[in-house]
């Protein structure tokens, strides 16, 4: 028996070795492998997208369209739904992306009010779509063909478009039609609560002061804050919320809330007294937006592209998912199989609700004065 | 004869070895970092450069002196909540329980085994505007008609304390539990009144037991954002959320790096005072 | 009034408990709710199905086989790292002792936050890419500490008597250590890995952090969270509950039943913590 001593020396070395070894080589095994950038047609696609945005099969525990898709071209998709807030996301990739790794992910989606859409692309850190692969891009609808921030429409195409009002909870409340009406009425004082998005609050009180949310000065975004501060201030607003006004919505804790048009569609099957609207002096519509990170295949995330602008497929997901399609056509097809759906204003606005919505200016939502100012609003 | 027999000096280094590497890696270096980050300035847009910024310092002070005092207020608070909820149900256990002491210990920790965010969240389901315990409230005028609990600073907390409560409750358990029970009855030879007893005897000597307990529930409580985030609003917030904000929504990592960092001073600060109170080795141990 | 004071504790205790146990019962009870929309807040009625369907929200199953396995592999590094400080903290004088016992109680004493945000600089710095190592690397980070509180208890409790006996009739070091030492200090080493497992579980803040695009448990509750948490998050945490519950009970009845069987030996060896110090002359 060699001296016992040895072995020991041997085991608390290999436990240490073992350690130090397997570190880098995790790190190198779970770090980002560059993906399959370039010019061919991978077998996996891989969607980041956010929670209840696509549409669901209970029973099956599946996602028809992508099952659909899969059939279609042999293209199997992993879909990750661990998209919950703009900023969250983009923290969580923006290391990667500034050192050009890929993420692992072919298509992800951001929302265009607010500010990292538009920084992802400045930064140059999407891949180009290739258009060659989307016919069906003649599909989408006039008002999305050239936003500010993509004018050709070279790296993102629209998923579903939503709009901010104001909801609320008929058995509490009668009606609330105004931003003031929700700021000002003691009857509602601690039970409303508004978006903590930069472009979606600040955006419905400059409507309510007379002012244009899609070109914001210093003037329009001070009188805009203070009157939201007073709010907080006087204790009108209970909190700011993301998805999460919708519990507290349906449970009754709240009476009123800024809130997005699908998400109380979503909630009227679990509390039929949910109402939204727009507010009478106009509200903000926003878009989804389908982008290629850096790294991603090009080829494979333009295919699905191609495929969920068919307004067949369309239809199945906005059946489900009750935002608004960018897939012109989408209505027709829905028309036959969900008459109900087809006639939703919350789904398909008509153009006098549409006249009545505003995008937010993207220049202001990288204003970095105004960021921090937000922030402090927000109470951090 | 074998290497470490002749270098037997060498054993402790080499046992230590590494451990220490790896908290030295990915403990220290990073403080280092962050405190190499608190000092730079710039935005996310435009890059950060190193330019000792001792502004950042001052800046986060002077903007978050509130959610500072508010942390440390409610973590005090939570604290000795904590300490009052705990100490008669662990003094129960050690002196009553008799031998379903270590099936009671299990149930004081079980709450740990539910997942933190699930059962905070649990207490949003309780404490509903709509549900019984606020209903109750408002039955006996303890809460007006309108009252909620829910998204007060009542609420942030009473979740904290929660929280938090095993860990000040398991300390003083251990200390109370090795308290010999002859000296008790010596106390009661000498005349002593059960409350004298109590306050001569007991307490002293479970008071490693309360110093460990509040250093384990304070710590973690001063610099938690869960509970605000959750069961509060922007009004509650305290320092934990600034710092996840800055960090990941707001992407100002130098603020955040410096917030960080007072809040870990300040604690020392309050953990050496502390120490120096009540002496280091029954901290370290 | 003797008989109020009497069973005023143990009243107070009850109570106690059941505050302590509420929420734990709402997310037991809950799991078996059958909603029937998105929100899981009202009892609607009792169904098996969550339980049975456990893994049908997309990414709840990926997010506990990410979590468990997170757990066993920081688990078993930290408790071998954390024992061998351990042994080499209570057993050998050396240079900078002070600072070893400063340095490992400093992380137990630093917010999780602050010890999230510092690794997180630091990743980004070094541009390593966040994912399952680095937290892998977190986790073992703060529980290092954990197992060597835990295992230094017992070291200092530890009779070496024992281990000079089997030294005087005839084994060597390593024999000693193998044969003795381990076996007595496993369930204190046990305890340790089983409460680093239980913070690995359960960790949110630092994973929060560091873990890039990469989903734990904790961090999928608090993506729900956002938006509607399914009653499967429910069944997951009472399941997690439920288990660590029996390996608690499990551990408490057979440290019962071996103290049993030690109490039922003859005593034909005399044990050396009942022989009396001898006087010091």
């Amino acid at each position: 028996m060699s001296t016992p001593i040895t072995r020991r020396q041997l085991v608390e070395r290999g436990a240490a070795g073992l350690t130090l070894l397997s570190l880098p080589g995790l790190l190198a095994a779970c770090g980002g492998s560059s993906g399959g950038g370039g010019g061919e047609l991978a077998d996996v696609l891989r969607f980041s997208n956010w929670p209840l945005y696509i549409d669901y099969d209970e029973k099956a525990k599946t996602h028809p369209t992508l099952d659909q898709f899969t059939a279609k071209t042999g293209i199997k998709v992993e879909y990750f739904e661990d998209i919950n807030s703009n900023a969250e996301y983009f923290g969580k990739i923006q290391r990667p992306l500034s050192q050009g790794q890929s993420i692992d992910r072919d298509i992800i989606v951001l929302t265009d009010n607010e500010r990292f859409l538009g920084l992802m692309i400045d930064k140059g850190w999407v891949e180009e779509l290739d258009k060659d692969l989307i016919p069906n891009f003649t599909n989408l609808i006039d008002a999305q063909k050239s936003p500010p921030f993509d004018p050709d429409r070279k790296y993102s195409l629209p998923w579903q478009s939503g709009m901010t009002g104001i909801a609320w909870n008929e058995k509490i409340t009668g009606p609330v039609t105004t931003v003031t009406q929700l700021f000002e009425d003691p009857k509602l004082k601690g039970k409303v609560t508004a978006l903590n998005g930069m472009g979606d609050t600040p955006g419905l009180v400059m409507l309510d002061n007379g002012d244009d949310p899609s070109n914001v000065t210093d003037e329009t975004w001070n009188a805009a804050v203070e009157r939201i501060q007073s709010a907080v201030d006087s204790g009108q607003i209970r909190r700011f919320t993301g998805n999460d006004y919708a519990q507290p919505l349906s449970q009754g804790d709240l009476a009123a809330a800024i809130a997005w048009s699908g998400d109380i569609y979503q909630l009227l099957s679990s509390n039929p007294s949910l109402k939204w609207a727009l507010p009478t002096k106009g509200g903000i519509i926003w878009t989804d937006n389908m982008i290629i990170p850096t790294g991603g295949s090009v080829p494979t995330a333009s295919t699905y592209m191609n495929f969920v602008y068919d307004p067949k497929i369309a239809a199945q997901i906005t059946a489900y998912v009750a935002y608004v399609p960018p897939v012109s056509g989408t209505q027709a097809v829905l028309q036959k199989s969900d008459p109900e759906l087809a006639k939703s204003q919350l789904v398909f606005p008509s153009d006098e609700v549409l006249a009545k919505t505003h995008q937010y200016d993207s220049a202001a939502l990288n204003n970095q004065d105004y960021i921090e100012q937000w922030q402090r609003v927000l109470g951090a | 004869m074998s290497f470490l027999h002749r270098h037997k000096g060498l054993t402790p280094y080499l046992l230590l070895l590494p451990g220490i590497l790896w908290l030295a890696l990915f403990f220290v270096a990073p403080l280092g970092f962050l405190g190499y980050q608190s000092l730079q300035s710039g935005t996310f847009d435009t890059g950060y450069t190193f330019d000792w910024a001792f502004s950042n310092y001052w800046n986060a002070i002077s903007d978050y002196h509130e959610q500072f005092v508010r942390s440390f207020v409610y973590a005090g608070i939570a604290t000795i909540l904590a300490l009052l909820v705990s100490y008669p149900l662990v003094y129960w256990i050690a002196f009553r329980a008799g031998r379903w002491k270590n099936v009671f210990l299990i149930l004081i920790v079980a709450p740990l085994f539910v997942t933190y965010l699930v059962r905070t969240l649990a207490w949003l389901n309780i404490l509903a505007d709509e549900g019984p315990v606020v209903g109750f409230l408002r039955d006996i005028h303890v809460l007006g008609p309108d009252g909620r609990l829910l998204a007060t600073s009542v609420a942030v907390v009473a979740g904290i304390t929660y929280n938090f409560l095993p860990f000040m409750a398991l300390p003083v358990y251990v200390s109370l539990e090795q308290i010999d029970a002859r000296l008790l009855e010596a106390a009661e030879d000498l005349y002593a009144s059960k409350r004298q007893a109590f306050l001569h005897v007991t307490l002293p000597l479970s008071a490693p037991g309360i110093v460990a307990g509040t250093l384990l529930t304070f710590i973690p409580a001063a610099g938690d954002f869960i509970n605000a985030q959750l069961l509060g609003t922007p009004r509650q917030y305290m320092v934990g959320n600034v710092i996840q904000s800055k960090f990941l929504d707001v992407l100002d990592y130098p603020s955040a790096a410096a917030l960080s960092f007072i809040l870990m001073a300040l604690i020392l600060v309050g953990l050496l005072a502390y120490a120096r109170a009540v002496g280091t080795e029954r901290l370290t141990g | 009034m003797r008989w109020v004071k009497r069973h005023l504790l143990p009243a107070y205790a009850f109570l106690a408990f059941c505050y302590l146990l509420l929420p734990i019962a709402v997310v037991i009870l809950f799991s078996f709710n059958a909603p029937s929309g998105r929100y899981n807040y009202v009892w609607e009625g009792f169904t098996l199905d969550n339980w049975i369907h456990w893994d049908a929200p997309s990414g709840i199953q990926s997010a506990v086989v990410k979590s468990l396995e997170i757990g066993v592999v920081s688990t078993v590094c930290a408790t071998v790292l954390g024992t061998l400080l351990a042994l080499a903290i209570v057993r050998h004088r050396f240079r900078g002792r002070g600072a070893t016992n400063m340095l490992i109680f400093l992380p137990m004493s630093t917010p999780e936050i602050v010890l999230g945000a510092s690794l997180l600089t630091l990743f980004l710095n070094r541009q390593i890419v966040t994912g399952f190592g680095t937290i892998f690397i977190a986790h073992v980070m703060f529980i290092v500490s954990y197992v060597v509180v835990t295992v230094k208890a017992r070291l200092i409790d530890f009779d070496r008597h024992l281990e000079e006996a089997a030294m005087d009739l005839g084994a060597n070091e390593w024999v000693t250590f193998r044969k003795v030492t381990l076996p007595l200090l496993a369930p204190a080493i046990l305890s340790a890995a089983l409460l680093g497992f239980a913070l690995s579980i359960d960790d949110f803040v630092i994973t929060y952090f560091v873990s890039g695009p990469t989903q734990t448990f904790p961090l999928f509750v608090w993506g729900a969270a956002r938006v509607a948490v399914p009653p499967q998050v429910n069944v997951v945490a009472s399941a997690i509950f439920m288990v660590a519950v029996l390996v608690m009970i499990g551990n408490v009845l057979w440290g019962l039943r071996a103290r049993r069987a030690r109490e039922s030996m003859p005593a034909a060896v005399p044990i050396p913590e009942a022989l009396p110090r001898p006087e010091p002359i």
